[in-house]
């Protein structure tokens, strides 16, 4: 594999929160002039087995991927897990974990809009949101709207659903990067200075987090990401080195969730690739059409 | 286009608040867009990404009006080395504020026990506010006691920056409110006054003061005739560059006591350049600006004109390390040519001479101007050289000037009285004979040389050329009604010094005298 091609190793589909279909995001992918790209959807790898059949032999190359989230006493974490086999037992194990978690959030959340607020959902509402790949809170916003419980999403968030804070239970970062690793996969944490996208880890913090996850297995870092900045890059950079991690590159992508372009990992060129992000192309399986 | 951004800014909103950007910004690609973020009270990383998409459709993208929290983390993130962010500051209000000081730029008000506030005059604030900054940060790192200011804050229509100043009170308090410390207060201002003139500056860090000197006496050549107007530039031409420190306002308001430390504040007009400079802006806050109307200085100062004339004088006489009379009006007259060139243009500069008082105030300076001009034939000084009338009455001015300066280098009383014996000799016979039946100036240089440790002292006059050495040493063997009149002194002078050398060079006699010590 050539790492001086476009490469885009962090994107949404409709098994997450994404817009694009498998074949929408093959498309789009080709047309942004990207060469090797990964599909990593919020808990599921639904993807992993979707995409391969439709490969083509003129490209792009594709590298099984999934985005945990995960959470602990220490914070919250997205942990990317990329060239894992999709059929191994620890990987799936950890999906149906995680989905068994979020149905269990989603139903204690509609028995706390029915408590405390007296929100009624119909029974046939509730099949539905809970058959989805992945629902959530804003699935969950998006019905309160459509039975007119909020008169928009965001008054659902602000009003209700932020509210309502109750303790569940998480998928725990080791056991996320040990089912990866033990599925063949290369564990990567997820833009590192965002933690779980709504925080700032820099300096110390960033240290700290990085130590107890590599002792769990964590092999690499997303180093290159659309929503850093020169400076954040940098320092994931320098972490991957003083760690020996593996460096990758993303755009998380959603489709037309986000304005953010396929192929977009920011403002550093990732064609100026360190070390880290060649042995990555190098070790990771690399599935072609 | 103007963007607000109110609230908070976090995943559970980021979403929504990139879709109302994008709706008005739709179809205004490439335009210029500030984000007014004045109504910003927080803002997440998930808010952070929702700008930098917004940067890369705009790459224009400024935005306004940050708090300082969220500039903070614009900050730690390097979203203010991506794009423009300007801070939203402050608003103090210094009504009822003691003004503590007032420069060329700006005036300082305290606005609680340990914090000042400087208000700049310009429009252009902000930039004076970053040029005093960089400047007071050089001037730390060179080694004087200075206030760097911590915040920026909007003052009215314009901008100050605030400096913490614990306790601290002025020199011109402590002088206005406790003479008896006036001596006190002289030795400080003055050690910290050297301790600036001996700071190297690296090349180009400050701006060099002799320009500034040079387009006051541009602009004054035009009021004064033609001939003095000219001696004005050239003297001023003369003064050679020079690459140490000069505050530029020197005076007691910009002097503060902080616990037991003196500081140095109102830095915005460092420069460097040689010392007259500032000697001569010295000369202006004590004297020149209040000479027409002495109650200027108590308004400016809060001490009488009587108090800032003492202590000027004493001040100048500590900085030349003398109380020489001669030597001290020898520099401040080089220091009032100076200070009268830029009273006489700055009262021009303000339109002054519509009025009565404007007009006489610059009667009065250019006449003095013209007659220092015309007495006056360099403005460089040395601390070590003495001009004055070679007559015997000035006898005891040059024993003065000598004594101060050999006791610095710790002299021997046994030789000190030898070398005062010696220039006896040598200062009558050069006031007696040099220029007789006329008179006429003597210079005498005394200099210190370490390893060995040697005093030489110099003295030139413009007389009719006479080398003393040339005449044969008298016999001293011979019975007194014997021996010739005259011609002793020179001898023991010999007898006394290690050497003595005599030259004619450029219409000068040139008689050194050197003592080992």
């Amino acid at each position: 594999m050539d790492y001086t091609e476009k490469i885009d190793l962090h994107m949404h589909t409709v098994f997450s929160d994404g817009t694009d279909t498998p074949e929408e995001i093959i498309a789009r992918v080709r047309e942004s002039g990207i060469g090797l790209f990964s599909v990593t959807d919020h808990d599921g790898i639904k993807a992993a087995s979707a995409i391969p059949p439709l490969l083509s032999e003129d490209g792009p190359a594709f590298i099984t991927g999934v985005e945990f989230s995960c959470r602990d006493g220490e914070g919250k974490y997205h942990v990317l897990g990329y060239g894992y086999d999709p059929d191994a037992l620890p990987i799936r194990k950890i999906v149906e974990r995680g989905h068994r978690l979020r149905i269990k959030k989603v139903r204690a959340r509609l028995e706390l809009l029915r408590t405390n607020f007296g929100f009624s959902f119909p029974r046939e509402d509730i099949e539905e949101l809970l058959s989805q790949d992945n629902p959530g809170k804003p699935h969950i916003a998006n019905l309160m709207v459509r039975l007119g419980y909020a008169a928009s999403k965001e008054q659902a968030f602000a009003d209700y659903l932020n509210r309502m804070k109750f303790n569940s239970e998480y998928v725990r970062p080791e056991d996320a990067i040990r089912g990866i690793a033990e599925s063949g996969g290369i564990p990567v944490l997820a833009h590192p200075c965002y933690g779980d996208g709504d925080q700032l880890i820099l300096g110390e913090d960033m240290d700290r987090r990085l130590r107890r996850l590599t002792e769990f297995g964590l092999k690499g870092v997303e180093g290159f990401y659309s929503g850093f900045t020169p400076r954040l890059c940098r320092e994931t950079l320098s972490f991957a080195e003083r760690y020996g991690l593996y460096v990758t590159a993303g755009s998380d992508y959603h489709g037309k969730n986000k304005m953010i372009a396929p192929g977009d990992t920011g403002p550093v060129n990732a064609a100026d690739a360190p070390e880290g992000l060649r042995r990555f192309l190098a070790d990771v399986k690399i599935i072609n059409g | 286009m103007i963007i607000n951004l109110n609230g908070r800014i976090d995943s559970n909103n980021a979403a929504q608040v990139e879709n109302d950007i994008t709706e008005q910004l739709s179809g205004r690609d490439g335009a210029p867009v500030e984000i007014d973020a004045s109504g910003l009270e927080y803002i997440s990383s998930a808010g952070l990404r929702v700008l930098l998409r917004v940067r890369k459709t705009h790459p224009d993208m400024r935005i306004t009006g940050v708090n300082s929290e969220v500039w903070e983390i614009l900050d730690m993130t390097g979203f203010t080395e991506m794009m423009e962010v300007e801070k939203a500051y402050r608003v103090v209000s210094i009504e009822g504020c003691e003004e503590i000081g007032r420069g060329a730029n700006g005036t300082i008000y305290r606005i609680d026990r340990d914090n000042v506030v400087k208000v700049y005059n310009n429009a252009d604030a902000l930039s004076d506010i970053q040029h005093e900054r960089e400047v007071a940060k050089l001037a730390l790192i060179l080694g004087i006691p200075t206030a760097i200011s911590y915040d920026v804050v909007r003052v009215g229509e314009s901008y100050g920056s605030v400096f913490e100043l614990l306790n601290a009170r002025s020199f011109s308090k402590i002088l206005a409110n406790e003479p008896e410390r006036m001596d006190w207060c002289v030795k400080e201002y003055v050690d910290l006054l050297r301790k600036i003139h001996a700071t190297v500056v690296p090349e180009g860090k400050l701006p060099d003061m002799k320009e500034t000197a040079l387009s006051w006496a541009r602009f004054v050549r035009d009021y004064i005739p033609a001939e003095a107007g000219d001696k004005l530039l050239s003297l001023v031409e003369a003064i050679p560059h020079d690459d140490h420190m000069i505050h530029g306002d020197y005076h007691t308001k910009n002097v503060e006591l902080q616990n037991d430390e003196v500081l140095l504040i109102d830095m915005d007009t460092l420069s460097v350049g040689h010392p007259i400079f500032e000697l001569a802006s010295m000369f202006n806050a004590f004297i020149g600006f209040s000479e027409y109307d002495h109650d200027n200085i108590l308004r400016f100062q809060g001490f009488d004109f009587e108090t800032g004339s003492a202590f000027w004088h004493k001040s100048l006489e500590a900085y030349l390390g003398t109380s020489c009379e001669t030597k001290i009006r020898e520099v401040e007259d080089k220091a009032r040519i100076i200070g009268y060139t830029r009273m006489i243009r700055r009262t021009v500069m303000r339109g002054e001479t519509e009025t009565e008082e404007g007009r006489e105030k610059i009667k009065m300076w250019t006449e003095e101007l013209l007659g220092l001009l015309k007495k006056t034939d360099t403005l460089l000084f040395s601390r070590n050289e003495l001009e004055l009338e070679a007559v015997k009455e000035n006898l005891d001015e040059v024993q003065l000037f000598v004594g101060e300066r050999i006791e610095e280098a710790d002299c021997p009383p046994k030789a000190q009285m030898q070398i005062a014996v010696a220039v006896e000799e040598i200062f009558i016979n050069i006031a007696s004979y040099a220029y007789a039946p006329d008179k006429g100036k003597a210079t005498v240089r005394v200099e210190v040389s370490e390893n060995p440790v040697t005093v030489t002292i110099t003295f030139v006059d413009h007389g009719v050329p006479y080398d003393p050495l040339a005449k044969e040493d008298p016999d001293v063997t011979l019975p007194a009604e014997q021996r010739e009149i005259g011609g002793l002194g020179i001898f023991m002078t010999k007898k006394i010094m290690d050497d003595v050398t005599y030259a004619y060079r450029d219409g000068q006699n040139i008689l050194m005298l050197k003592k080992n010590l």
